[in-house]
């Protein structure tokens, strides 16, 4: 009882503080990730991100001298709530700016409510491109800044023949199709390329592990994965069970990154390779103090906030870099404008713990891309590091 | 070898590390001088800077026994050699031990001595591998060591390894392989091996200069039927094409030969593959939708929450192997019998967790089966969140115990062990279930009370506790399920949510109340699907699956097996 | 029990609602912004999002609480005719898409120009859809078809019950995975979204938003009568009949499947018109519409709301669905807990649902009495061993 009383006075005055805080000197920011349903597995980590994120801004005097106050909401990996929340952040709330969104499929559900009310939304995970909104910051990896180096990879490594097997959705087949118009302009012939796809929560691998095995007999064969996360544990099972290993055959999976990897059996993956604009195991020194300051953070961090086994990866580095990026360029526009801070984003740099990243006209990012392999203990061993890539979402631009 | 144990070394304890060192010491004076030779060459070849030099230090390593070497050029590949520079010295190229103590640092081990690198006071330094500089390689490098590490590994203690590398050389045709592959034939006791060893011979021989070398190559291909020389012998058909005065009609006519036969092969062993994957599809159906079939088809209960059921089961096994991590620590030989004790576990929480469903719910709606569907649909969005709320969000890992992971590879055709696994346990629960439902007092009971509830009250049966009983099984037999298919995927918290259709498609197609009728359904969905899936896709053949069973049921309403009664509502 | 004539109450209920939803709201909605009274468009959707809902409620009604078909698979009828207005939806937006052609952008980057040469890359079954009428049409009679079709197998072959229920599920499970794959020609995962304008109408005008409640809210009341001359007909006895034993119904010389089929349709077209009218509100259809939990979750709407009952389902899938849009808001870790929740008390205590609640207390109160008035007095049934 002693104790409790000065613990509610201090509480009291907190939030006295707080109450007269916002009124003033807070400029309110939304995030739209689902926190329940099938995507909250990727997403929470996203949210986490941002809260550490906005922390860390708001330690060093927040933006324009305004704290950085999170309104989060949760739109349940459900396509029309997101419209529905995302509506609410720009209309109720007025928010500055918007952090949010995995799939592509929510993306794509809250786009019109953006363009309509001229929101601001920073995109930060992996996507097949073919979109160009003004209202939104696509900070994620393009096909040219993931599939592409990747399969170069795979060409320079050797391999002739490739096996596209991905989850039935539209980032799969966009990738795919790209990849098989890039394989082909490299010289690989129809025969040697495989398309398969599966459906939503497949759980039986049996048959096209199979397949893989028979078409890799040869030697000089890789597969190219899309599959999304929670299809991968089934599939590498069946992978390593019928034999198949890195060294016979890798796998080169897009949508595994090491916050993926926290769920899967790694020892089943040791070899298979993976490539993103960021990986945990980066050693530059603003990586290093990136990790130690988001594990510090986490100690400390509100309730809700799974503190076990925490990682970075790709997915939370580029969200994080968004709310660098928008920082920085509000700061250039001396306003919250969206017009303004819009205007202000292109030719924005950040020295982004994977190394300098820019904004560029089209609203994505040059950012550097690297090859890892992964290693038993869920982390990625950098093998290549390919330099900037500009970020390009339409494909024909880059496919010649 | 040395390595390879300190690789297993847990970290922490202070006991271990010290013990483990002794046992070390020990082991590095027996090794004998040679070896020290070797790693004298190593260690120069990680340290010169010149690559020509490196390369053919490193391939003069390709013939050594010594399996640090072996250990060391994969760490070099993959940059995780580090180089100690003591000043005034020479540099000192180590590994780091596989543990790391509570700061995250770990002991570097020398490999020129095999010991960890001590400082002036003879303690062992302690290293952070992200503050360390890797030695250097360069692609070139690396593939010469790729290369050294293969012929290294054709003399691998594993026979597996051996044959993985026999077959990795084969295919780079590269006739400077040869005289290593005909002197490990000669030794060579392993089928699987030496035929990986003869297939990489005659691979490798199909570019050979003489015309009757390449016949050889080409019928020796054919006689193995080997899959992996197929690409070859059509590359080699391709290349006839354009310039055909080098292939004679002997020649032409035997890679044909060969290739109809391989693609003959082929198809067998595809055909054998289709039907093995299609049991094993039906087991893992059989085993998912067998507690269905008990609580619903014996006591007319729409249980949603048996994907739930099966969620817990696979917890459960989680928990189990968690456990076993704790008392025996991972890969022992403790931790691989983790699984047998996770089975009953397994069956036990269920049937626990079914326990209270059924005397806090259910139990309430026995005559109301519709609204029992409502309320263990309900049940199940609550156990799904708890889980959640318990376990996280993301799925959890389970690995599987040695005993289960691997194959048998017979004619070209893989037999995975956790496959078969699932087949035999599918076979023995449902002979269980068959002989406590008729050869039991409570099977009695339960057959009974399923013909006609009312009749087996007034004869006396105590349908209280039978009910309980019943629905106690079936749960506990969802979660055995569950534990089961921890083995071949996920577990996460909507586990249950991606079997649930296809549990109620098996009990509805096999008809109600009867067990061979689940076998039945079970069988003919699992092998349905498996044989469509390589012409139709995943996806449609999915489609394919339920709409066929939707029509089946317009034939025969009741399913396959239909408990014919006398009865009008059925 | 039901008369013919709508009873006093209902007269001005009705009254009360369509004022409130044809005259209070959008002229909240009109006033200014800076009005203390003034009421957003995106509240105003919302209401309109969940007036959809309880059309979709009162057809799985009409099925479960009338007829005793529990239907799992209503959401698929719902989509249908989502996906029917979203093709008009789509075609319409020109070239306002990324890639400023007449062509919508799936169509562009999935290369159906390629699969489809003749047509310029439209699939032929997307050309009538320019037209407002035969998308209008095919609201109704796409789904009418699906569930004759459905409807003829199953009830022909004497499906009822729990298999019933589970074949829909598998039937929505089967179309949802259908409607998943790309080479469907319905946008895969993505569905159709990014729609511009609607009848020439701006779809994100406040005006057309007033309108497209309005619409919603006229739909609500015209179904609601309709299924209110449905049930208190002839039919509606038969109905019930059915619902309460269906073979002394047909000893009695009625044609059960026929009357199930009926009613089996007019559900559908009912859920598809709610679907269509959802899909511009909230500017989004895609597969994962179909899939089966959302259909149970219409159940619930029903089953909270009080089945066998008009008002209950719509009360029901307001009532659930204000309280998601909250719960998601404040507590989202305890969302599932509620539903979760919701559903098992619901059936275990409430089988009546809100809409039963005062009957039961009132059977509760008459027990209590007669108890304590004669402990010799035969005890009341409950309420759901009433007949």
């Amino acid at each position: 009882m002693k104790k409790l009383l000065p613990k509610i006075l201090s509480g009291a005055a907190a939030l006295a503080l707080a109450l007269t805080a916002s009124a003033q000197d807070t400029v309110k920011v939304g995030i739209l990730h689902s926190l329940s349903g099938t995507m909250a597995i990727s997403e929470t980590s996203l949210k986490d991100v941002l809260l550490f994120t906005f922390d860390e801004i708001n330690a060093k005097g927040g933006v324009l001298g305004k704290k950085i106050e999170p309104v989060i909401v949760d739109p349940a990996s459900n396509w029309p709530l997101f419209a529905e929340k995302a509506e609410g952040l720009l209309v109720k709330d007025k928010v500055a700016v918007v952090f949010g969104c995995w799939t592509s499929v929510s993306r794509k559900s809250v786009l019109p409510v953006f363009e309509k009310y001229n929101g601001l939304l920073f995109y930060p995970v992996q996507y097949e491109g073919e979109e160009l909104s003004k209202n939104i910051f696509y900070t994620a990896e393009a096909v040219n800044q993931q599939a592409v180096p990747a399969v170069d990879y795979m060409l320079a490594d050797g391999k002739k023949k490739f096996y596209l097997v991905g989850s039935d959705y539209v980032y799969p087949r966009t990738t795919n199709k790209i990849l098989k118009k890039y394989l082909k302009s490299k010289g690989i012939a129809d025969a040697d390329i495989i398309e398969i796809y599966t459906p939503f929560g497949h759980t039986d691998y049996q048959t096209i592990v199979a397949e893989i095995k028979k078409f890799s007999a040869g030697g000089k064969a890789c597969v190219i994965s899309t599959l999304n996360g929670d299809t991968n544990v089934p599939f590498f099972k069946e992978f390593a069970n019928a034999g198949l290993t890195s060294e016979n055959c890798p796998v080169v999976s897009f949508s595994l990154s090491e916050d993926e990897f926290r769920s899967l059996p790694t020892k089943d993956l040791v070899g298979h390779l993976g490539c993103w604009t960021y990986f945990m195991s980066l050693t530059t020194p603003e990586n290093k103090k990136f990790v130690a300051d988001f594990k510090k953070w986490l100690k400390t961090a509100p309730a809700g906030v799974d503190r076990n086994n925490r990682v970075t990866c790709s997915p939370m580095n580029l969200s994080r870099t968004g709310v660098y990026l928008w920082k920085q360029a509000v700061e250039k526009a001396g306003s919250f404008d969206v017009d303004k801070v819009r205007e202000a984003l292109p030719g924005q740099t950040f020295k982004a713990p994977e190394g300098k990243v820019t904004m560029q006209e089209n609203h994505h990012l040059i950012n550097p891309v690297f090859i890892g392999e992964t290693m038993a203990n869920g982390q990625f061993k950098i093998i290549k590091s390919l330099g900037p890539v500009a970020g390009e979402p339409f494909s024909d631009k880059f496919l010649k | 070898m040395i390595l390879r144990r300190l690789n297993n070394l847990r970290p922490p304890t202070r006991s271990t590390t010290v013990a483990a060192l002794v046992w070390l010491l020990c082991y590095i004076f027996a090794i004998p001088l040679s070896a020290a030779n070797h790693r004298a060459v190593l260690v120069q070849a990680i340290t010169t800077n010149d690559v020509a030099v490196q390369a053919d230090l490193i391939n003069s390593l390709a013939n050594v026994p010594d399996p640090i070497i072996e250990q060391a050029l994969t760490a070099w590949r993959q940059g995780s050699v580090y180089l100690y520079e003591p000043e005034d010295q020479p540099k000192v190229p180590f590994l780091l031990e596989a543990g790391t103590d509570a700061t995250g640092k770990s002991r570097g081990i020398d490999l020129g001595t095999g010991e960890f690198i001590k400082d002036a006071a003879g303690q062992p330094l302690l290293f952070t591998a992200a503050d360390l500089t890797a030695a250097d390689t360069s692609s070139k490098l690396r593939r010469v060591i790729k290369t050294t590490l293969d012929l290294l590994a054709l003399s691998n203690l594993n026979p597996n390894v051996r044959r993985d590398a026999a077959s990795k050389l084969g295919q780079e045709q590269n006739a400077d392989y040869l005289p290593h592959f005909r002197e490990r034939l000669a030794n060579e006791k392993f089928p699987e091996v030496r035929k990986a060893l003869t297939e990489a011979i005659a691979i490798t021989e199909l570019l050979d200069e003489k015309a009757d070398v390449r016949l050889g190559a080409v019928r020796a291909l054919d006689q193995q039927r080997s899959i992996p020389g197929l690409d070859f012998l059509a590359r080699l058909e391709t290349e006839a094409k354009t310039k055909p005065q080098a292939f004679s009609l002997d020649l032409l006519n035997a890679i044909h030969q060969a290739r109809i036969h391989i693609e003959r092969h082929v198809s067998t062993s595809n055909f054998i593959e289709t039907a093995f994957h299609g049991f094993s599809l039906s087991a893992v159906l059989l085993i998912a939708a067998l507690g269905l079939a008990i609580t619903f088809g014996l006591m007319g209960i729409i249980n949603m929450a048996h994907g739930e059921m099966i969620m817990i089961g696979a917890y459960s096994a989680y928990l189990t192997q968690n456990l076993f991590i704790k008392m025996f620590g991972q890969g022992t030989r403790g931790f691989d019998f983790y699984f047998l004790a996770a089975l009953p576990f397994s069956f036990l929480t269920a049937g626990l967790v079914g326990i209270l469903l059924e005397r806090g719910i259910i139990r309430h709606l026995y005559k109301r089966p519709l609204e029992s569907l409502l309320a263990t649909w309900g049940v199940s969005l609550v156990l799904q969140q708890t889980m959640r709320t318990i376990f996280g969000a993301a799925n959890v890992q389970v690995y599987s115990p040695s005993w289960l992971t691997g194959n048998i590879n017979a004619q070209d055709v893989v037999f995975a062990y956790n496959r078969l696994f699932v087949i035999a346990f599918a076979i023995a629960i449902v002979v269980f279930t068959w002989l406590l439902l008729t050869k039991t007092s409570l099977g009695l009971q339960v057959r009974a009370l399923m013909q006609n509830r009312q009749m087996a009250a007034c004869m006396g049966v105590r349908t209280d506790r039978v009910n309980m009983a019943t629905f106690a099984f079936g749960s506990g037999l969802a979660g055995m399920a569950g534990a089961c298919l921890s083995q071949i995927g996920n577990i996460g918290p909507s586990l249950g949510q991606s079997h649930i259709v296809d549990c109620f498609m098996v009990v509805v197609l096999g008809g109600v109340g009867n067990l061979q009728g689940t076998v039945s359904a079970a069988l003919g969905i699992g092998v349905t699907d498996q044989v469509l899936q390589p012409h139709l896709g995943a996806v449609l053949g999915k489609i394919t699956v339920l709409a066929a069973i939707i029509l089946f049921l317009q034939w025969r309403p009741a399913g396959l097996f239909a408990t014919r009664g006398r009865g009008l509502e059925g | 029990m039901m008369k013919k004539t709508l009873s006093k109450a209902e007269l001005i209920g009705l009254a009360v609602a369509g004022v409130l939803v044809f005259l209070v709201l959008p002229l909240l909605n009109a006033l200014p912004e800076s009005h203390p009274l003034h009421l957003t468009t995106f509240t105003l959707s919302l209401l309109g999002k969940y007036l959809c809902y309880a059309v979709l409620a009162l057809s799985v009604d009409l099925l479960w609480g009338y007829t005793g078909l529990l239907s799992l698979g209503q959401c698929l009828f719902f989509s249908l005719g989502g996906y029917a207005l979203g093709m008009y939806l789509m075609l319409k937006i020109g070239t306002r898409g990324q890639y400023h052609t007449n062509l919508p952008d799936f169509m562009v980057f999935l290369e159906f120009p390629k699969r489809f040469p003749t047509t310029g890359g439209l699939p032929p079954h997307w050309i009538p859809f320019q037209h407002f009428w035969f998308a209008a049409a095919a609201i109704i009679w796409v789904p009418a078809v699906v569930a004759a079709i459905f409807g003829f197998l199953a009830f022909r072959s004497r499906i009822k019950g729990v298999y019933f229920s589970i074949l829909t599920q598998a039937l929505t499970y089967a179309a949802c995975l259908m409607f998943f794959r790309n080479d469907f020609t319905f946008g895969g995962n993505n569905g159709l979204t990014d729609f511009k304008e609607i009848l020439g109408f701006d779809l994100n005008a406040a005006s057309t938003r007033r309108g497209l409640f309005m619409a919603t809210a006229a739909l609500l009341i015209i179904t609601y009568l309709v299924c209110r001359w449905l049930t208190s007909s002839r039919f509606g006895k038969i109905q019930r009949a059915i619902r309460d034993s269906e073979n002394r119904v047909l000893f009695s010389g009625y044609a059960t499947a026929n009357f199930k089929l009926f009613v089996f349709v007019v559900a559908a077209i009912i859920a598809s018109i709610g679907g269509a009218l959802f899909v511009p509100q909230v500017g989004i259809i895609n597969p994962s519409e179909m899939a089966t939990d959302k259909s149970l979750e219409a159940v619930v709407w029903v089953a909270v709301g009080g089945r066998g009952t008009l008002i209950g389902p719509i009360l029901g899938a307001i009532g659930v669905n204000w309280l998601k849009s909250y719960a998601t808001h404040t507590v989202p870790e305890y969302w599932l807990f509620i539903l979760g929740a919701l559903f098992i008390v619901m059936t275990l205590f409430f089988p009546k649902g809100i809409v039963g609640i005062p009957s039961q207390v009132r059977a509760l109160k008459a027990r209590w009495n007669r108890q304590s008035v004669s402990v010799a007095a035969p005890a009341a049934l409950s309420p759901e061993e009433k007949p």
